[in-house]
């Protein structure tokens, strides 16, 4: 397949390519890990593609953290997630998804905007950033910008609420309001690397002094269209003491995430194998 | 006898594998030749239909496309073992890898493009999937070229083998316990690291035609092709490029390589056709997919009494050499273990899925986790130790199987001793199974031709040695490098009888123009059969040596030792270098060249099946813990113990190599693999849907080699490397079964597979029944039903 390639280095030029092209056929290109998959799958005719890989912008390329939130540039790779000490330490979930990601050549290109706007349903970093409730910075061609969810930014299998003129630019995740928390990635497939998720449960609980859940993020991916935020299953949570939940109480919240799980068959899984481990795992994170 | 040797059984580092690891190794995708075109297949669209036309005349109008080919341009002849197989189909197609038209072109892109503007119209039928509707008096012929009615009483009979020895019913009749089951096992492939591959060149003045093809047989390849043209074997020249990966994949000629050397041909320019990973998954030869039914006896102490044996093949459209996989299988049924009766039936029946082809292990896999499964069963039904029963009925050095096989050596009990205890067998067996996380331990072992197998004509092997004036020495031998590292065998042999080192050792082995003849990389044979051939020519050579060093040292017959580039006897010697420039250069002038060639002594077997058909025998256990998930069904493979009877660790390093690689195999064999299939259209072509497991997934290997020293072999060693896999998919299913409880009779243990067993087992119907039936549904069509 024949394509253009324009490569902008700064994010002025960026814009300026993105205005330039809105009457063709283009598509951004960050890591291409899943871009190249798409065009061996469904070739396109008359593409530019605009390559943002060598953006030189901090705003899409750094990790920075204030009182509130931390900030992640749309270029942040799975490996530069890895490497940086306030993920690994607050924010388990989202190291874990990481690096349960392909391999380590895929990690060292793939990255998180590329991941979200792939906007698959069986996507390990997007399941972390919705479990921890994580917001969109969107960019226009007139230099605007707009913040919205992660969960609803993504709308559906490939599709996003990105406009033609639109580039997501930012992610932000609020800070953690406690420093007791359990999180983490569960990742359910045939092989330990170079796996897309049959099931994942990305969960993020932030604990009071004495073990009571104060802030609870679930997500489960790859049984749904979209990776849903259970927040049934978060409310039904907040408030127990994580240590001592009943075994009553256990499926219970189980079957609360369950109610956000639609999965289909496929050659990978049957969708009864899919809620069966979805049950399963969830039911087992607090033992 | 224990004589000192300096480099047969110390560590050595893979001759190539500098080459290889720094990416000279040049293979056949990175050939370049000038002028040469590039070539595409057009397969079919439908696994089953009659071809109504073919349509070419857009792509011959296509700029840059200088060949377009097709049945009716082809004067060639039927290939394959059973010469069933039409290198470019007309008429009909039978499966969904069937070559319809080739083209080409000058370039990749422009072949591609050729392809895409083919119109072929088609009728489509009904396909016939699964071998047991395929023997119905109501199905169709599948294969015309097919003999199944005169040889075998039914159409779609490709291929059929009967063997038996003792009295089966008097057997039966005495046994205490007797286990029936049905085992079923999936169609994998070989997923090499490089696909497909070959480039042709043809002279129309000399009329000779050159290949670069990664064959694991030249000699019978060179035969093959020259039949398949109506060609004189001698006018074509097979050269391997390095090759990336074999397994059994290249044993048969395949159509795309007459259909290069045709397009070569037609065009009297360099060819090259390179598959896409897709058509590779598509369009490579499989391990065969099987039914098999065995039942199996044993008497009151344990001991085996007998075992019957049906097999249904799913030989796919055409007969590959895998259709002959029961000649291997039967060896496991008839003698591995002592039984004193057994009857096998094995049949290939055509059907319109791919075509099976050989793979490493050649049926042994399938067969052992039939045995080996139903050995755990008999145990059970006894109240015996899993361990003791085969302990019980191992067989012994001396033995001459009911089959013919005889065993001058055997490491049988040794090798299950050794996994028994270092693997804490019967500790982990008994070990209370609580929580989530349950483990388990298996056994299981295996019987593979050590020294080769006389399968062909001749299952020999020559080589030809040429020492230089300067001490350098070229081995040219007619066997291949495949990666199996049978190179750095030879010339770690060379450096052990000769005393010349590493780096002034050259090995030729790549031409058959210049080679001498060799069977082929199959059977495990390579080191047996080449090291033999090439100890057999260096005998010849030191004759020479011997002759010439003692007149120059004015001695009398003695002993010489080879050592650091020096000819020695007591307190005499003289450089090796020296004895070779007096050869040529005085008188009588000789060179200081030798042939050999080296045939084993086995025989072949009769029109029973009965024989010695190797050199001698590799005997090997496996213990292998797996912990399962109960969540999730997951089966993890924690360790792995494998003894094996190697007769003689030649090259530590690269034994392990081939155990850990073997070991791969079988796990994912074991546990993710499987080419699902529906009605003759692949489901999962790449390894995103096919789970070839990675080396994140590998358990730790440990090994212990068991020394037989076999007399037939070179400084006593056995082929080694098809044995690793061949155990492991049984000791692992041996070993879940021990983990949980419940007992799997087909592969690819999934996660799925083992949930739903679980779940079964605990509340007798799964919960979320609602799915249930669509759950089965997709089970059935992934081969497998519950
Ligand atoms: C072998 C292999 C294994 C994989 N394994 C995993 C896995 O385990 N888990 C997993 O989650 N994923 C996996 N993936 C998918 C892929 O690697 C990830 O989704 C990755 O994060 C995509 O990032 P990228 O930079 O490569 O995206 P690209 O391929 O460059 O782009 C993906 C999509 O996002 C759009 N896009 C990219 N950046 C932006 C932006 N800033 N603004 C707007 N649109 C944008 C592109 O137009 C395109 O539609 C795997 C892929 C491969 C090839």
């Amino acid at each position: 397949m024949d394509f253009e390639v324009v490569t902008p280095h700064t994010q002025s030029e960026l814009l300026g390519a993105i205005a330039a092209n809105q009457g063709k056929n283009f598509r951004i290109g960050a890591g291409y890990t899943d871009l190249i998959n798409q065009f061996k799958l469904r070739p396109e005719r008359d593409l530019t593609v605009i390559n943002i890989a060598q953006i030189r912008e901090d705003t899409f390329r750094n990790i920075s953290k204030n009182d509130r939130c931390i900030e992640l540039g749309a270029l942040v790779t799975a490996s530069d997630l890895l490497g940086n000490d306030t993920v690994r330490k607050e924010f388990p979930v989202l190291c874990e998804a990481a690096s349960s990601v392909a391999s380590m050549q895929i990690r060292n290109t793939a990255t998180i905007g590329g991941n979200i706007c792939n906007a698959s349903p069986s996507a390990d970093m997007s399941g972390a950033l919705v479990a921890l409730q994580a917001r969109c910075r969107i960019l226009n061609v007139k230099g605007e910008r707009r913040e919205e969810p992660l969960v609803s930014f993504i709308r559906g299998p490939r599709q996003t609420s990105l406009e033609k003129h639109e580039i997501l630019e930012r992610i932000i995740i609020p800070q953690n309001t406690s420093a007791v928390i359990k999180s983490g990635f569960e990742k359910i497939g045939a092989r330990k690397s170079m796996e897309i998720s049959i099931v994942f449960l990305a969960y993020h609980f932030q604990l009071s002094e004495s073990g009571i859940i104060e802030k609870a993020g679930i997500a489960c991916g790859a049984v749904a269209p979209v990776i849903p935020f259970a927040d049934r299953a978060c409310a039904y949570i907040v408030g127990k003491r994580l240590n001592e939940l009943k075994d009553d109480e256990k499926e219970a919240f189980a079957q609360k995430v369950m109610e956000y799980a639609a999965p289909i068959s496929d050659i990978r899984a049957s969708a009864w194998y899919r809620n069966e481990v979805l049950y399963n795992i969830s039911k087992a994170l607090f033992e | 006898m224990t004589k000192e040797f300096k480099h047969i059984g110390k560590a050595t580092q893979k001759f190539d594998g500098k080459e290889r690891v720094s990416g000279k190794a040049v293979y056949g995708h990175d050939l370049e030749l000038p002028g040469m075109l590039y070539a595409a297949i057009l397969r079919t669209r439908y696994p089953c239909a009659e071809i109504l036309s073919i349509n070419t005349s857009k792509a011959k109008a296509l700029e840059g496309v200088e060949c377009v080919l097709t049945a009716e341009d082809a004067d060639v002849h039927n290939i394959s073992y059973k010469r069933d197989h039409p290198i470019l189909k007309k008429g009909r197609v039978n499966c969904i890898r069937d070559e319809i038209v080739a083209v080409a072109a000058r370039s990749k892109e422009i072949a591609e493009e050729a392809i895409r503007l083919i119109e072929v119209e088609y009728r489509v039928k009904k396909g016939v999937y699964d071998p047991f509707e395929a023997l119905l008096d109501t199905a169709p012929i599948i294969n015309e070229f097919g003999k199944g009615l005169e040889s075998f009483d039914n159409k779609n009979i490709a291929e059929a083998f009967h063997y038996e020895h003792g009295d089966l019913e008097a057997e039966k009749a005495r046994s205490k316990v007797i286990v029936k089951k049905r085992y079923e096992l999936p169609r994998v492939t070989h997923a090499c690291m490089a696909t497909s591959n070959i480039t042709a060149d043809y002279s129309p003045l000399t009329g000779r035609l050159t290949l670069w093809a990664s064959t694991q047989v030249p000699f019978l390849y060179l035969r093959d092709m020259a039949h398949a043209l109506k060609m004189a074997p001698s006018n074509i020249r097979v050269v391997q490029p390095v090759i990336g990966g074999g397994f059994g994949s290249k044993l048969d000629m395949l159509p795309f390589e007459p259909i290069c050397a045709l397009l070569a041909i037609k065009t009297a320019k360099p060819v090259q056709l390179l598959y896409s990973r897709e058509e590779e998954f598509l369009a490579s030869p499989t391990r065969q997919p099987m039914v098999i039914d065995l039942t199996t006896g044993a008497d009151e102490q344990g001991k085996f009494t007998f075992r019957a044996v049906e097999i249904i093949m799913d030989n796919g459209a055409y007969t590959s050499w895998g259709a002959t996989t029961p000649f291997v299988m039967m060896q496991t049924f008839s003698s591995l273990y002592q039984v004193p009766a057994c009857r096998f039936d094995a049949r290939a029946v055509y059907t319109n899925n791919p075509f099976a082809g050989s793979f490493r292990g050649y049926g042994n896999p399938q067969a052992t986790f039939a045995l080996e499964s139903n050995i755990d069963l008999m145990a059970e039904a006894l109240g015996m130790d899993k361990a003791e029963i085969r302990l019980l009925n191992a067989n012994y050095p001396g033995e001459i199987t009911g089959q013919g096989l005889h065993y001058n050596t055997c490491g049988a009990i040794p090798a299950l001793k050794a996994v028994v205890e270092k693997g804490r067998y019967h500790a982990i067996a008994h070990a209370p199974k609580e929580g989530r996380y349950k483990r388990g331990i298996g056994l299981a072992s295996m019987l593979h031709v050590g020294g080769g197998a006389k399968i062909y004509r001749s299952d020999g092997c020559g080589t030809t040695l040429k020492l230089d004036d300067y001490g350098y020495l070229t081995i040219i031998t007619g066997s291949n490098e495949i990666g199996q590292g049978s190179e750095t065998v030879l010339a770690m042999i060379a450096m052990e009888e000769l005393g010349i080192e590493q780096d002034k050792i050259k090995i030729i082995n790549t031409d058959t123009d210049v080679k001498p003849w060799d069977v082929g990389v199959h059977a495990s044979r390579t080191s047996f059969v080449a090291g033999n051939s090439l100890l057999g020519a260096i005998s010849l050579l030191k004759e020479k040596l011997n002759k010439k060093a003692a007149e120059l040292l004015h001695i009398e017959g003695p002993d010489f030792v080879y050592e650091n580039g020096m000819i020695r006897v007591d307190a005499h010697e003289i450089k090796i270098d020296k004895v070779v420039r007096d050869i040529h250069f005085m008188p009588p002038h000789q060179l200081c060249e030798v042939s050999f060639f080296y045939e084993p002594s086995s025989e072949f077997q009769d029109k029973q099946f009965k024989g010695d058909v190797s050199g001698s025998y590799a005997f090997a256990s496996q213990a292998i813990e797996v912990e399962v998930d109960t969540l999730t069904g997951a089966v993890r493979v924690l360790e792995v113990h494998v003894s094996q009877d190697v007769g003689r660790v030649l090259n530590p390093l690269g034994l392990q190599g081939q155990i850990e690689g073997g070991v791969a195999t079988g796990i994912g064999y074991a546990l993710t693999e499987e080419m699902i299939y529906e009605d003759g259209l692949l489901k999962n072509p790449s390894f995103h849907g096919y789970k070839l497991l990675t080396a994140n997934d590998m358990p730790k290997v440990h090994f212990y080699p068991i020394e037989t020293n076999d007399g037939a072999g070179p400084y006593g060693a056995k082929g080694a490397s098809e044995a690793p896999l061949i155990p492991t998919s049984a000791a692992i299913a041996n070993a879940v079964a021990n983990a949980i409880g419940v007992r799997f009779y087909s592969l690819p243990l999934t996660a799925e597979k083992v949930l739903f067993a679980l779940v079964q087992k605990s509340v007798g119907t799964p919960r979320r029944c609602a799915t249930l039936s669509e759950h089965a549904q997709i089970e059935k069509q992934k081969g497998h039903g519950f």
